[in-house]
């Protein structure tokens, strides 16, 4: 990508010109001193100018704005136009007879239109479907985001809270019938179909929280994994601010390999120091979950691979280091935008 | 269910507000609470629903949820807590489907008046429950167990020699309960052993800890929960 600073500096630096153009003048003395006869400097100019000049018209279409750029295409254009002009310049300097420029200036034409005609269009055909699946990716991974925390959200307002009037329900009837003397098996069965209901609850709210945690939806990344640390003892410590949340896919990804990384942690080595850092700047979110136990994790292990697949899904990188007796270090980096 | 007992600390009925969209929920509770001799002022179905309740009937205690609309997170929590620094006398009860150990922490430093956070389907608990309205409402704690069993792993994870390791499985029960905000006497019915026993129990565990000793039990469980949350 050109950057924009690079706009307005010459396009060869003084360390790229300046010992051609002395050895381009020290050419020019020895002509002058040895009698200053047939111009033949003019050779060793062009030589030392042609690389110079392809290197300068590579520069120049890589700082073109990027609808004008086609890359490759647009770099290998320039340096035929830069051949082109070669010839013309060998054309006149041998003596400006036959005009044989035009052939090689053909071929390199024909060349042109071939790719023109039969690889740019699959070239493009290729690009536009790279586009596409990209954007739908995205959109399938936003909608699945915003569907787990549907879930969650369904869960919490329909079925639990329903088993919570339930279980209110038939809390209200035991104390009831307990005050009016009701047999004892009458209310043991009552007793058993309450605790039944609060069984379902407690399991419906540990589904709720493996889909989607609810402080994760309610208060967002930096506080679900605060409060994660928070949890897990004193040993683990948690460093990151967020300035804004980021979008619900990468939330999601970034909370499960925090947490799926310090259950690792904490199983392997009980006690450890274990450091989790999140940051989000220049569009990407990052997580790095660092600890102090004995190390030789195995990145092919069911835990880290699904967390690979997870963070590969959104574009990003995820990398494990866990050397033996080193400690381990697992880093995600997800592209935010 | 016998006559409603009236608290020797609140000698009119406890005055209540119930904050919960969910109808079903709101009018079982409102229906449990008077069953039980506790008096639902108001209900309200959101935050700022809340903070107008509150202004207007001036109760003892907000009882609320923690999801409310329109957002749906945690508004509840932000509402109580600005309704208690409206009223600083106002005891919160916070029932909640899920516990936030975050959530306790707030909830705990926004005031001296009573606190409670529990999971709602302690509710289907009748007695306890509204032991836990009353205590509350009277300023005492209540905390949920889940909570509190949260506060003692993380306390026990500090590593081995911890002076929590020095406790008996048994003690370690009557400080969860401790911390739970329940009375010696509720203790003694929940680990079925006398109040004796009970009270050996909290005199070694308050040894044990090195924390100071004191009859009051609002006092103890704030030392017990000081000691709980402290770092390292």
């Amino acid at each position: 990508m050109p950057a924009v600073s690079d706009r307005g500096k010459p396009l060869l630096g003084r360390a790229a010109s300046g010992p051609p153009a002395a050895l381009a003048t020290l050419l020019l003395v020895i002509w002058a001193l040895t009698g200053a006869g047939y111009f033949w400097p003019m050779w060793a100019w062009f030589g030392l100018g042609l690389p110079l000049s392809l290197v300068a018209a590579s520069r120049w279409v890589r700082r073109l704005p990027e609808a004008r750029n086609r890359g490759l295409v647009t770099q290998v254009v320039a340096c035929f136009a830069v051949l082109v002009v070669a010839d013309v310049l060998i054309w006149i300097m041998s003596g400006a007879g036959y005009f044989w420029p035009v052939w090689p200036a053909l071929v390199l034409v024909m060349l042109l239109g071939l790719w023109r005609v039969f690889v740019r269009p699959r070239e493009h055909q290729l690009e536009v479907r790279v586009d596409e699946l990209t954007r739908t990716r995205a959109g399938v991974v936003d909608v699945q985001a915003a569907e787990l925390r549907r879930i969650e959200r369904d869960l919490h307002d329909g079925a639990q809270a329903r088993l919570v009037a339930l279980s209110m329900q038939i809390g209200r009837a035991e104390e009831r019938l307990a005050g009016k003397g009701a047999d004892p098996a009458d209310l043991e069965l009552l007793r058993q179909a309450r605790r039944e209901a609060t069984a379902a609850i407690s399991e419906l709210r540990d589904l709720a929280r493996g889909i989607s945690p609810p402080v994760l939806a309610d208060r967002g990344l930096q506080a679900a994994v605060q409060s994660l640390a928070d949890r897990s003892g004193p040993n683990v410590k948690f460093h990151g601010e967020l300035e804004q949340r980021p979008p619900p896919a990468l939330e999601n990804a970034a909370y499960f390999v925090a947490a799926e990384a310090l259950t690792n942690a904490i199983k392997h080595a009980p006690g450890v120091q274990v450091q989790i850092t999140i940051w989000h700047e220049h569009s990407q979110l990052g997580v790095v979950v660092a600890d102090g136990g004995p190390g030789g994790a195995d990145p092919a292990g069911s835990g880290l691979t699904g967390l690979r697949k997870r963070v590969e899904a959104l574009d990003g990188w995820f990398e494990v280091a866990s050397p033996a007796g080193g400690g381990t270090t697992i880093r995600a980096t997800l592209p935010s935008e | 269910m016998s006559p409603a007992p009236v608290n020797p600390m609140h000698p009119e009925p406890v005055r209540v507000v119930i904050v919960e969209d969910h109808a079903l929920l709101r009018e079982g509770l409102v229906a449990l609470l008077s069953e039980n001799g506790i008096d639902v002022v108001a209900t309200a179905e959101d935050g700022p629903g809340l903070l107008r309740i509150v202004a207007g009937h001036k109760p003892d205690l907000a009882i609320c949820d923690v999801r409310l609309p329109p957002t749906f997170t945690d508004e509840g929590i932000k509402a109580a807590i600005e309704a208690r620094s409206r009223q600083p006398s106002l005891a919160l009860l916070v029932l909640s489907q899920y516990v936030e150990p975050a959530y306790s922490e707030e909830l705990l430093a926004s005031g001296e008046s009573g606190v409670g956070y529990m999971l709602k389907e302690r509710v289907s608990e009748v007695r306890t429950f509204v032991d836990a309205v009353r205590r509350v409402a009277a300023g005492g704690t209540a905390l949920d167990r889940e909570v509190v069993s949260s506060l003692v792993r993380e306390r026990h994870r500090g590593g081995q020699g911890t002076t929590i390791d020095s406790l008996t499985p048994r003690e370690r029960e009557t400080l969860e309960l401790i911390a739970q905000g329940r009375t010696n006497a509720a203790i003694a019915r929940e680990l079925v052993v006398s109040l004796g026993a009970v009270e050996k129990h909290i005199s070694n565990i308050f040894g044990k800890l090195d924390l100071p000793a004191t009859d009051d039990d609002h006092r103890r469980v704030l030392a017990v929960l000081a000691y709980l949350r402290a770092a390292g």
